[in-house]
């Protein structure tokens, strides 16, 4: 098996980079480069998908309506892919609408252990002739048995592939093919890997990946993507090139894509800072970041400690509302502490 | 010696069988029938062992004995109580809806209690909305012209069953309606995760808002008011966040720890609905009979 | 439903009457009991029924049982509103009588649908085996009870053994029973072995049908399996996707060989035996997309991507019916395609 999927998702991780303040020229910049150098599938939309705008995850700058249509009308042969959780988009107010719009994949997601809250997602993608495939997320968080059993359940409602991610970047190589390799042989279904760079082994950690059997990886333009970013999608089309993988994506145009995401689209290059490593540590979500950084500033307390904090409550994705309370308990402690 | 409601409980899976604890412990209630499907079920043993009549000819016990109760809580599934609910407007009882129907009023005890008692067919709407429309209903008598409220919960993963899951859409547009219903604010986005952690975490709520120059001191004053009021019918819920403005928006968190009658203490979600119903019950026991 | 779909029904049951009316003639004037007999091989049980009664006075009186029967008397009031068919609406798990006279009973109470069973596999487990429990004890008081006939599954063959291309019923392969996805079949297993205890202890007439895959009239283009996602896309111009090589094989019946070779075994099937239910023809799912394009007269391409290893094959080997009750297969692969189109044509 010689062909590799990859699957971009700049415009929909990236956008956590950039609390979710995308432009409409932005995404026009991007389709166009990526359309241009052959890639296949492209998420566009808010880091937490489709619905999801909102206090608890952050505002976007764009309706959905206006992100998806912009996006459509600046792809040909890239398909439209969006992000779905259920609990944040339902299928009357959301799905509808996105396929209205043009939308031709969804990746239903949920928390790893939860996957029986994607079945009516999944049906009502696949009742529609869309593309459907499952997204398992936190999944440093589950055994290789639970993931496959979740997996299995997404398979039997109509996924079309499941994708494990590492949401917090807390995966190293062995824990990707422990599970990877697991999965593989007991779906009939395509597996792939979502790599966070927060202890810089995404490229490696998807490399693994890839020789335990997965066939679709994502990736992220310079790896423009929550946290410590993704993995870098234009390295992984070069050393895929490199082991004689095909990707469908030409090296020269997805190249000229980065510089013009650099120029337009990403203010600052993902780089693993000091909260990025103690998040991967600590297994929290890699979306957090923006959120922790900043109550840690108003109540004037060290990030790290409320990171560390939230992964010993095991928080999930779309739990963003626990860091304010975390850190009115750590700020009390303080005071406690500095009482006695 | 007061005189007690008679009521029946319609359903006897884990809801129903936790209502009726909740009932052999009220001093205005009584339940005269307990009414399902199978006779073997565990709640059914358990209603036996109370002395309380059970039958599992389930509506059609109701039709033929009208004279044993006046008022029934349905506890089965939204698509029978459409059906329940016309039986029993016919028979001229009360019906307290737990399933998400919504064929009669909306009700949140600690907010529209005396209007809700005009109506024969209540709906307890959904656990999140019982947890947050009191707040975001006492934030919009504080500032009426809120532009956006939000509403998050999380609930333990156990506390979440089949139905649940495969009615998650339901329970955002629910309860995102009853948000603006209560509140008057015209933009509401209501949001649920499930958490798998173990030991299973308590039903948290936030409610987040957007409100311009929020007066911080009087909303404070009336959030702890309300809490006191809810607190009198739901004891495990207790304000985690006070009302703190932050980053350009209003938030408070709720905690909502289960009574653990049947359902265990974690199911705060499932027990503040039951804690509704049994407080609206108690209501029509003390205005319509003392 | 409207005319034109009635007739194309009534078509169908005139043809699988052409064949096999010598030998359902023992069903006359019989009362006949079809638990879950709301669902897709209760539909065409109580179409054929009708057909049967209406043109050759069979005077078979049919019992429906199912736990909601009021979207079925909406739906098909052709139906509904026959005085030869009676509704019972209850679980049957909490069933205690049946009507006295009823001779056959069809035990065709399950989903078949393979969402539920992993989202709510508690209660898939419950229904079948409580609920075929409770039956056949319900049926053991009838005084003149034929036949029980209880639907199993061709799934309770596990995974495919390599080098057979068709499964007969003695071909059991393994489970890997601590898997979700075995929740299903260990429970029909286990509802068969229900059967052949009640059959051993109490001397009741007991046969059981595995059925494997079907399409036609009645069948849901909504559901996640591969025949319908491919006649979905087919008649809605778009491009059929195949995950994998291509290569698993399938076959498919069509329900008015389904419905006949059912009342059959009814009839005449051996006490506590197993008898596979299904086409023989086994294609692969290319040719199968392949077949569907060219009846559909459409231009769709088809996309083979992401393959894999998956070289399982789901086939029943229908010797035993053949032999042992003259059934035969009326419906080929080319003409189950053709009428399934035809008939979702209809619908469209």
């Amino acid at each position: 098996m010689n062909t590799i999927h990859i699957h971009d998702v700049s415009l929909r991780d990236g956008s956590h980079a950039i609390s979710h303040q995308l432009t409409k020229e932005q995404i026009i910049a991007y389709c166009t480069a990526a359309n241009n150098a052959g890639i296949a599938t492209m998420e566009v939309g808010h880091g937490n998908g489709l619905g999801a705008s909102s206090i608890q995850v952050g505002l976007s700058k764009l309706t959905d309506q206006e992100m998806i249509t912009t996006a459509k009308e600046n792809l040909t042969s890239t398909k439209l892919a969006i992000h779905v959780m259920p609990g944040f988009a339902t299928i009357n107010k959301d799905l509808r609408n996105a396929f209205e719009w043009g939308v031709d994949l969804v990746r239903v997601a949920c928390h790893c252990t939860e996957a029986d809250i994607t079945e009516r997602h999944i049906s009502y993608a696949r009742e529609r002739g869309k593309e459907a495939i499952g997204a398992l997320m936190m999944t440093h968080m589950a055994s290789k048995e639970t993931l496959l059993e979740e997996a299995l359940k997404m398979q039997t409602y109509g996924a079309e592939g499941v994708v494990l991610y590492d949401s917090a970047g807390a995966y190293l190589p062995k824990d990707v093919h422990e599970k990877i390799s697991f999965l593989v042989p007991n779906l009939n279904i395509p597996v792939g890997f979502h790599a966070h760079n927060n202890l810089g082994i995404a490229i490696a950690n998807s490399l693994t990946a890839i020789e335990s059997g997965a066939q679709i990886i994502d990736g992220a333009i310079r790896g423009f993507g929550a946290g410590a970013g993704n993995a870098q999608l234009e390295v992984l089309v070069a050393v895929l090139q490199k082991l004689g993988y095909e990707t469908g994506i030409s090296l020269y145009k997805i190249l000229d894509a980065a510089e013009i995401a650099q120029e337009k689209i990403i203010k600052e290059l993902p780089t693993i800072n000091n909260l990025s490593i103690i998040s991967g540590l600590s297994g929290v979500f890699s979306g957090f970041s923006k959120h922790v950084a900043r109550i840690a500033i108003e109540n004037n307390l060290d990030p790290r400690d409320i990171f560390i904090e939230l992964g010993k409550r095991k928080v999930v994705a779309g739990q963003e509302d626990l860091i304010v309370e975390v850190a009115i308990e750590l700020k009390n402690n303080k005071i406690n502490n500095l009482k006695h | 010696m007061r005189k007690k409601l008679k009521v029946a409980i319609l359903g006897t899976g884990n809801i129903g069988t936790d209502l009726l604890i909740k009932i052999m412990r009220s001093d205005y209630l009584q339940c005269t029938a307990f009414v399902g499907r199978n006779l073997l079920s565990k709640g059914m043993s358990k209603a036996i062992n109370l002395g309380v009549k059970v039958s599992d000819q389930s509506i059609d016990f109701l039709k033929n004995n009208p004279e044993l109760y006046e008022l029934v809580f349905d506890a089965t599934t939204a698509q029978q109580h459409v059906m329940h609910a016309k039986v029993l407007k016919e028979l001229g009882k009360i019906a307290i809806d737990l399933t998400p129907a919504k064929v009669g009023i909306l009700c949140v005890p600690s907010v529209n209690l005396s209007e809700a008692l005009k109506d024969d067919n209540i709906n307890t709407i959904t656990c999140g909305g019982q947890a947050s429309i009191p707040l975001a209903y006492t934030l919009g008598q504080v500032h009426p012209n809120i532009e956006y409220i939000e509403v998050v919960s999380a609930i333990s993963s156990k506390s979440a069953g089949p139905g649940t899951r495969a009615n998650l859409d339901e329970y955002v547009e629910t309860t995102e309606a009853g948000i603006k219903y209560f509140s008057k604010c015209q933009k509401s986005k209501v949001m649920l995760i499930l958490n798998p952690a173990i030991p299973c975490i308590d039903m948290q709520t936030t409610i987040q808002a957007i409100i311009k120059n929020p007066d911080m001191v009087r909303i404070n004053l009336e959030i702890n008011k309300m809490v006191g009021n809810i607190q009198k019918y739901v004891p495990g819920y207790r304000l985690l966040v006070p009302p703190t403005y932050e980053g350009g928006r209003l938030i408070m968190t709720v905690k909502i720890k289960g009574v653990g009658d049947y359902l265990p203490s974690y199911a705060g979600n499932l027990d503040i609905i039951n804690c509704a119903a049994i407080a609206i019950a108690e209501e029509f026991s003390k205005t319509k009979i003392n | 439903m409207d005319k034109k779909q009635i007739d194309f029904l009534k078509k169908d049951c005139a043809d699988a009457a052409s064949w096999s009316i010598e030998m359902l003639g023992e069903l006359k004037n019989q009362k006949i009991l079809i638990a879950g007999g709301t669902g897709f091989l209760g539909s065409w049980v109580a179409e054929f029924i009708a057909y049967l009664n209406d043109n050759h006075q069979f005077n078979i009186s049919l019992v429906i049982l199912a736990r909601n029967t009021d979207s079925f008397k909406d739906e098909k009031k052709h139906l509904g509103t026959r005085s030869d068919i009676q509704f019972i609406s209850k679980d049957i798990r909490n069933i205690n009588e049946l009507p006295e006279d009823i001779s056959y009973i069809i035990h065709a109470a399950a989903s078949p649908d393979n969402r539920n069973h992993v989202s709510n596999p508690i209660e898939t487990i419950a229904t079948i085996t409580k609920g075929t429990d409770n039956l056949i004890d319900c049926a053991f008081k009838l005084p003149d009870l034929k036949k029980f006939l209880y639907l199993s599954s061709g799934q309770v063959y596990g995974k495919s053994l390599p080098n057979k291309e068709l499964i007969s019923e003695s071909d059991f392969g393994s489970f890997d029973c601590n898997k979700i996805t075995a929740v299903y079949p260990e429970a029909k297993r286990m509802a068969e072995a229900t059967c052949c205890a009640y059959s051993s202890q109490y001397k009741l007439p007991i046969v059981i049908a595995r059925p494997f895959s079907f399409i036609g009239p009645y069948q849901l283009l909504s559901k996640p399996w591969a025949i319908n996602n491919f006649i979905n896309d087919a008649l809605n111009n778009k491009t059929i996707r195949i995950i994998g090589s291509g290569d698993p094989i399938r076959s498919y019946m069509y329900p008015a060989d389904f419905v006949v070779w059912i009342l059959k075994i009814l009839i005449s099937g051996k006490n506590n035996s197993a008898y596979n239910v299904g086409s023989p023809l086994g294609i692969s799912l290319k040719d199968i997309a392949e077949k569907i394009i060219h009846v559909a007269q459409t231009n769709v391409a088809i996309d083979i991507k992401f393959n894999n290893h998956d070289l399982s094959h789901y086939v029943p080997d229908i010797a035993f019916c053949e032999k042992d009750l003259g059934l035969k297969i009326n419906y080929n692969f080319e003409d189950t395609i053709r009428r399934s189109i035809a008939w979702f044509k209809l619908l469209q």
